[in-house]
């Protein structure tokens, strides 16, 4: 058994701890600890206040239990809500964090996402901009001075809960308010740190808005909250990626991510999440609990979802649309793949509230070994929705005993709109494997062949640099995963 | 060079091939038999197929074919050509080359091989965007036929078994197949085993050797060519 977690936690290669001095709360969640966190902060009051609207609430309400998955129960006074590491400014980061991120091939130097790049010419635009999440805090966010020059602002939600105040108390907690659900109310009681983006009107943003979260100390729970607003007639394109390293313990993450979208504004969000998925037999890994909602709040206006989920222990997430505005278009795109005693609950809903809004859904799940793959759906065509659209197809690929459950649900209250569903479900092929064997591929070769190919509608969703990267993990994921 | 003895081959405990002892120099051979005797059945298990239980020995360049898997048989230089090819979904028919010369350890030169394959393809009357369509995806018959030939080509094997290589090809079709299989065997040291009953292609190819199965899965091997159109012009039976 040693064996098999070792090469489990080999596969596994951003599992590796980093040894930094660190400043954390004890352990226990309070009205106190709200308070100490949101002083420490040293956040406006009106975000004090939403904060502990959001405690008291909570001690009202129970975790949900409606989700296909088990696990052991999370005790929320043992979790610390506060871990950064210690140092004075971001020019004073720690090496070993640095390194972190190096290793993890995240560029935190400008000078780093040019390099490969031949021709060193100073009006080169960069392609990507990262914001860099370490724990409870953003150490670094690149190209800020760029994007200003535009209108763009891209940086650490705290940073923007003290220079943009106004403009976040809009937002905040307007798509997902804090009472949504359990997780969500959690996170308005106690985030920590995010990614904050506002396009100004009419501007397309020249490069891809990338945050990367880190988790590394023990026993804390990691708050992430982003808000991504798009003004009328603007676009941006957003990339989000996660790693962990390998503990015993389980790691709750719990997300609040809101986008909004004003008239024929365009929000493409991508994630590829890679959290720690636990070893061999299940134990430690991510407890992914993620509330995403956007809101097409504009006429003409898009949010389009792409994600590729091969990580975490327990997933438990529906990145969703509220089509609001008139000819407004709802999209998600997913893959997710689940091996060993991994758990995902997931999927999407799409409320249709405008007239002629569009929806589609493309969902691919894969299962290996003793996991547990659901897609959980919801599509509602609300009466005002006239003439609106919808359409969806899950499919699953199962392997071992893997299960694949697949529930969808409509409600359709006009006429005038079409719902479409299709559905697959089946085995890999063992005909394909023994196909491309034939051919000299190796087993996982094969598999990962089949897999792909199983995959390619959604990964042709991602923008490209990020395609290539959610393809590799794809593979490291299938390695071990067979046989 | 492929040399069986004693190769007996079982589905579910039940005998389909029986202790057939046959040699496969270079050049071209052709294997008969009426429908049903095992055919097929003869290159899936050469081929390391899991749903065939086989016993004997086969020697394959020297190499215990028998001890290999399926992908390792392939890269001692193997090949089968399926009746019916396998469909993949969003697997390209050129990416699906790629990665099968990049396992073999052939040309790596992705340039020169798309350009080799775009070749076989337009030769094949196949078009030209055969390259970016799905593996046996939404393709005829006889365009799968025609794919597993291109494969032939491009991954260069050193044994190829086809199984009714011409089934489904129309006249003209045929004649490139021959033109093909021809400059094949003419690159030296290469072994074809045709599978077929079809009388133009086994005259064309003028055959070395003719092995012919029975009902009761044995197999008689013979360099008598005129065995293969007396049971062309009168039936296995006559």
């Amino acid at each position: 058994m040693t064996d098999l977690n070792s090469i489990q936690e080999n596969k596994y290669t951003a599992g590796f701890e980093t040894i930094t001095d660190s400043e954390s709360f004890e352990p226990g969640l309070s009205e106190d600890i709200v308070k100490k966190l949101s002083a420490l902060k040293n956040e406006p009051e009106w975000v004090t206040e939403f904060r502990l609207k959001a405690f008291a609430h909570l001690q009202t309400i129970k975790e949900p239990t409606w989700a296909n998955v088990n696990y052991n129960p999370i005790d929320y006074q043992a979790l610390s809500y506060y871990s950064a590491p210690k140092y004075r400014n971001k020019e004073d980061i720690p090496q070993e964090i640095l390194d972190t991120f190096e290793k993890l091939g995240v560029p935190l130097h400008e000078r780093d996402s040019l390099l490969g790049i031949e021709n060193k010419d100073e009006n080169i635009i960069p392609t990507v901009a990262v914001d860099a999440v370490f724990d409870s805090v953003s150490i670094a966010t690149t190209f800020q001075e760029e994007l200003k020059k535009q209108g763009i602002i891209f940086c650490s939600i705290s940073e923007a809960i003290q220079e943009h105040s106004e403009l976040v108390k809009e937002y905040l907690g307007s798509v997902i308010p804090s009472k949504d659900n359990y997780f969500a109310c959690l996170n308005s009681a106690v985030f920590t740190d995010g990614t904050f983006c506002y396009i100004p009107k009419g501007v397309k943003c020249p490069m891809e808005l990338n945050t990367y979260f880190r988790i590394n100390a023990r026993n804390t729970g990691q708050f992430e909250r982003t808000l991504i607003i798009a003004d009328a007639d603007s676009y941006v394109s957003y990339l989000e990626g996660c790693t962990a390293p390998a503990y015993d313990e389980n790691t709750l993450h719990a997300a609040v991510v809101e986008l909004v979208t004003h008239d024929r504004a365009e929000i493409k969000y991508s994630t590829v999440q890679n959290w720690y998925p636990g070893d061999e037999n299940g134990v430690g890994g991510v407890l992914n609990f993620v509330t995403k909602r956007g809101l097409c709040k504009g006429e003409s206006s898009k949010i389009s979802w792409t994600q590729v989920e091969t990580g975490s222990a327990v997933t438990w997430k529906y990145p969703s649309c509220i089509l609001r505005g008139d000819n407004s278009v709802g999209e998600f795109y997913s893959v997710a793949v689940t091996k060993g005693k991994q758990q995902a609950d997931t999927g999407t809903k799409m409320l249709h509230v405008g007239k002629n809004t569009k929806s589609t859904i493309i969902s691919k799940g894969i299962s290996f070994g003793d996991s547990s793959n659901t897609y959980r759906g919801q599509v509602r065509i609300g009466k005002t929705a006239t003439n609106s659209r919808n359409y969806t197809q899950c499919d699953s690929l199962m392997l071992d005993n893997s299960k694949a459950i697949t529930i969808p649900v409509v409600s359709q209250h006009n006429n005038s709109s079409i719902v479409e569903h299709e559905a697959s479900a089946g085995k890999l092929s063992e005909e394909a494997l023994y196909y491309l064997q034939s051919r000299g591929l190796d087993e996982e070769n094969a598999v990962s062949l089949v897999v792909n190919g199983f995959c390619k509608d959604v990964f042709q969703k991602l923008p490209l640099e990020f395609a290539a990267e959610a393809n590799q993990l794809l593979n490291v994921t299938l390695e071990g995963a067979v046989g | 060079m492929l040399v069986t003895q004693e190769f007996t081959v079982k589905v579910d405990g039940n005998t389909i091939l029986n202790d057939l002892t046959l040699e496969y120099g270079p050049g071209i051979h052709v294997i008969m038999g009426p429908n049903g005797v095992g055919k097929s059945t003869f290159a899936h298990a050469l081929m390391g197929n899991p749903n065939y239980d086989t016993e004997g020995a086969v020697e394959f360049y020297g190499k215990d074919l028998l001890a290999m898997e399926t992908y390792e048989r392939a890269r001692a230089g193997l090949f089968i050509s399926f009746q019916t090819p396998t469909p993949i979904e969003g697997l390209s028919n050129f990416q699906f080359i790629r990665q099968a010369m990049v396992s073999l350890n052939k040309n790596n030169n992705i340039k020169e091989n798309l350009s080799n394959f775009r070749q076989s393809a337009t030769d094949l009357g196949l078009g030209s965007e055969w390259d970016k369509k799905q593996l046996n995806l939404e393709a005829s018959g006889g365009e799968k036929k025609k794919n597993e030939l291109i494969q032939l080509e491009m991954l260069d094997p050193k044994l190829a078994i086809l199984d009714e290589p011409d089934s489904g090809l129309d006249i003209d079709a045929i004649k490139i197949l021959v033109e093909k299989l021809r400059a094949f065997v003419d690159k030296g040291d290469k072994t074809l085993i045709i599978v077929s009953h079809y009388a133009e292609l086994i005259t064309k190819l003028s055959p070395d050797t003719l092995t012919i199965l029975d009902k009761q899965g044995n197999a008689k091997q013979t360099e008598d060519i005129q065995v293969a159109y007396d049971i062309l012009e009168n039936g296995f039976n006559g």
